[in-house]
């Protein structure tokens, strides 16, 4: 009876996940263009990405040096925030509310406010740094600021891990910070020994899934700079695998690529489980 | 409070039996909505599938209404598939469920024409048909549909590009309209003195820019296609002059200055937005049919469309490439006389006359100078004069195809980097010209080892 009610998310799951997603592993090691069947062609693609492919490796580059900088920017933020959030504030609902808000907005649209607030001439950002004499750049188009416009976007929606970690704070012991004023800890002394050691948990969490983000995010440089940007500099790797599938039609390739993405995301969040025992705190 | 026999209040109940209803409702909406009935049921349908949206698709719908009208046999169901139109179009053709007839940017014909998806419309051509696409229409046009030989594409609104020129703020500038530049390097001489600048250097008017490489190589000389080999054409020392031409203006100009302002600029389509027509561009290269964007949008704009000077040594008068919508019949698709009929009427084969209304409310160039020669098209030529200027291109021998090669999108991409990379200062044009060839060269070897076409 119970497969009976599942059975419509099951049979999706079947048909739109489970099977494009083994497909794909015949694929990658296919030529296939859509239009006819796919041809094995064995390991000849996987050679080409490693040795032949400068954009292969660009893109990787990019997308790695985002998934570092981004990511611990994003966990810092996030926890920041909710620690803030968790004071005793008049109107504190108001104040989470503000901030988890970003996070809510369709990315699409985020992505074409953005476009608006950071056009070189007419954004709103520019037209604020006008007002202190300061030229702003432009953004998308400057090979120095563009990589660093999508790292700035990304803090945006940091408000859904803000919520997760808020839900970890509220959690923790109130007799554990009551024990450590006893003991005559301050306030750094509580949150270095006490606050952080027991959200680990909700770190560790969003850490992973915010490195698998990092190494799928796709959108927002679709939208703004679609074909790499200056000097390739927002080449990111899920970009160059989409224009290889839909705009150069070689499915086959992409897969490739899409299981070398995998692969790798798969050994990072694999690493991270490992390390967890020294640095994630589960309270027992 | 009175409860019923599972324990449930009357007002819980009437609550649940609203969810219920307002869940049905919603799904009664979509699963019972019918589609648009069709106006002529007892026709034959004919499925075409179209890349327009928004007030374009408003236009090509009235285009399908006026075939519907003009005969009783067929009826033409228009469908409009902007985005991905040729992956969309791949996966009906595969899928079983393929249109009649599309209409397809031709840059993606080679590829589906190498993979036999395409039908060979020189096979539903009767004998007149065919003295009308072989011998009266534009050449350019025309090849651009031919893959390999094979017909597989007629042009139902071709694209070229020529200068916009701001007549208002050139006479402002204290320069003469009647006497434009004959040469690019006297056009860039005047885009210098037309370009207005900021106290602080920043460029808040551009007078004329030079660009797109991938159009400006065909004015200096055989472009990206060397027709007698039939391969494609990149390191040569006209596209390296081409592209150095570019750059070089651009450092005149202030690189840094034209990539902020060009970031800054609108860039939207058919929403009277254009650059040109709010003052930031005085002479800009554009597609022909920005003409009747200004007629919607500009109505009392004074501006003039002159062809491209070529470069004063070696140059290509109207030296061009043409690109645009063609239509394509799949070889899977269930009405192929039908499609061609719409084919027929639309690009003039049965009637130019009638054809000349669907290009004039496009504002495209059409298949033949038999269609421009009518009343109708000669009648909006005088309320439009400047759309004479891209009928003189599309004559011109220097006016040519895109390379017909099936990784046509890949090479264009590479161009545009090229251009990129140049003006960026990142490398000098003849490094740029010897990369561009290396990662073609590259691709074609990839295509080659894969056993795709070349």
């Amino acid at each position: 009876m119970g497969w009976a009610f599942i059975s419509p998310w099951v049979i999706g799951f079947l048909i739109f996940t489970a099977g494009p997603f083994l497909r794909s592993i015949y694929l990658s090691f296919t030529r296939y263009n859509i239009s006819a069947p796919p041809k094995w062609v064995g390991l000849a693609k996987d050679r080409m990405l490693f040795t032949d492919d400068e954009l292969f490796w660009k893109s990787s580059l990019v997308t790695i040096k985002f998934a570092v900088i981004s990511v611990p920017l994003t966990v810092a933020l996030g926890v920041g925030l909710a620690l803030l959030l968790n004071q005793s504030v008049k109107g504190m609902a108001v104040f989470r509310t503000i901030f988890f808000l970003p996070s809510i907005v369709p990315t699409v649209a985020t992505t074409v406010m953005f476009l608006w607030i950071l056009n070189p001439t007419t954004g709103l950002i520019n037209r604020i740094l006008q007002a202190f004499r300061v030229v702003g750049p432009a953004w998308l188009s400057d090979s120095t600021w563009a990589f660093w416009t999508f790292v700035m976007m990304s803090l945006w929606g940091v408000g859904g891990s803000m919520v997760i970690y808020l839900a970890g704070l509220k959690d923790v012991p109130a007799y554990l910070y009551e024990a450590a004023v006893i003991d005559g800890a301050g306030p750094f002394q509580r949150l270095k020994n006490i606050t952080l050691p027991m959200v680990t948990p909700v770190v560790f969490f969003n850490l992973v899934m915010s490195i698998i983000g990092a190494f799928q995010y796709f959108t927002q440089p679709y939208m703004m700079t679609p074909t790499g940007g200056p000097q390739d500099s927002t080449h990111f790797y899920s970009l160059y695998l989409f224009n290889r599938a839909w705009k150069y039609l070689d499915m086959g390739y992409a897969s490739a690529m899409a299981w070398v993405l995998f692969v790798v995301v798969v050994g990072l969040t694999a690493i991270v489980l490992k390390t967890q025992h020294k640095w994630v705190h589960y309270g027992n | 409070m009175e409860t019923n026999s599972s324990g449930m209040s009357g007002k819980s109940l009437l609550r649940w039996f609203m969810v219920v209803l307002a869940v049905a409702a919603v799904i009664a909406v979509f699963a019972l909505q019918k589609p648009t009935p069709r106006r002529y049921p007892d026709r034959i349908a004919v499925h075409f599938w179209h890349r327009w949206g928004g007030e374009w698709a408003k236009v090509v719908d009235n285009i399908c209404q006026r075939y519907n009208e003009s005969q009783t046999k067929y009826e033409v169901i228009p469908l409009g598939v902007s985005g991905g139109s040729d992956i969309k179009f791949r996966l009906g053709v595969l899928g079983g469920d393929a249109p009649d007839v599309m209409s397809m940017w031709n840059g993606a014909i080679p590829d589906m024409a190498d993979n036999g998806l395409l039908a060979d419309l020189e096979t539903l051509m009767s004998p007149a048909d065919k003295e009308y696409f072989f011998n009266q229409s534009y050449p350019v046009v025309r090849d651009s549909g031919i893959v390999k030989g094979k017909v597989v594409g007629v042009t139902i609104g071709s694209d070229l590009f020529a200068l916009y020129v701001n007549v208002d703020q050139i006479r402002a500038a204290g320069l003469d309209p009647d006497k434009m530049p004959t040469t690019l390097e006297g056009m860039c001489d005047w885009g210098e003195k037309l370009t207005k600048r900021d106290k602080s250097g920043n460029i808040t008017r551009l007078g004329f820019l030079l660009g797109q490489f991938d159009y400006l190589a065909y004015s200096f000389g055989d472009g990206f296609w060397d027709e007698a080999s039939q391969s494609v054409n990149l390191n040569t020392a006209d596209n390296r002059r081409a592209l150095s031409a570019i750059a070089a203006y651009r450092k005149r100009l202030g690189a840094d200055q034209v990539q902020r302002f060009q970031a800054g600029l609108n860039s939207g389509s058919d929403t009277g937005g254009w650059p040109f027509i709010t003052g930031e561009l005085t002479i800009t290269l554009d597609g022909q049919w920005r003409v009747e964007e200004i007629r919607k949008y500009a109505k009392k704009m004074n501006y003039r469309v002159i062809p491209l000077p070529p470069p004063a040594v070696d140059g290509r008068k109207d030296g061009s490439n043409l690109a645009g919508n063609f239509m394509i019949i799949p070889t899977t698709a269930k009405q192929k006389e039908g499609a061609w009929d719409f084919i027929r009427f639309w690009c003039g084969f049965s009637n130019p006359e009638a054809s000349a209304q669907c290009y004039n409310d496009g504002g495209w160039i059409p298949l033949s100078p038999r269609v421009v020669q009518t009343q109708t098209f000669q009648k909006w030529l005088k309320e439009n004069p400047q759309f004479q200027t891209f009928l003189n291109i599309v004559e011109s021998k220097n006016c040519r195809p895109l390379p017909p090669v099936p990784y046509l999108q890949y090479l264009l991409d590479r161009i545009s980097k090229t251009e990129d990379r140049t003006n960026r200062g990142e490398v000098t044009p003849e490094k740029a010209m010897a990369i561009l060839e290396k990662d073609v060269k590259r691709e074609i070897a990839k295509r080659k080892e894969l056993g795709y076409a070349r």
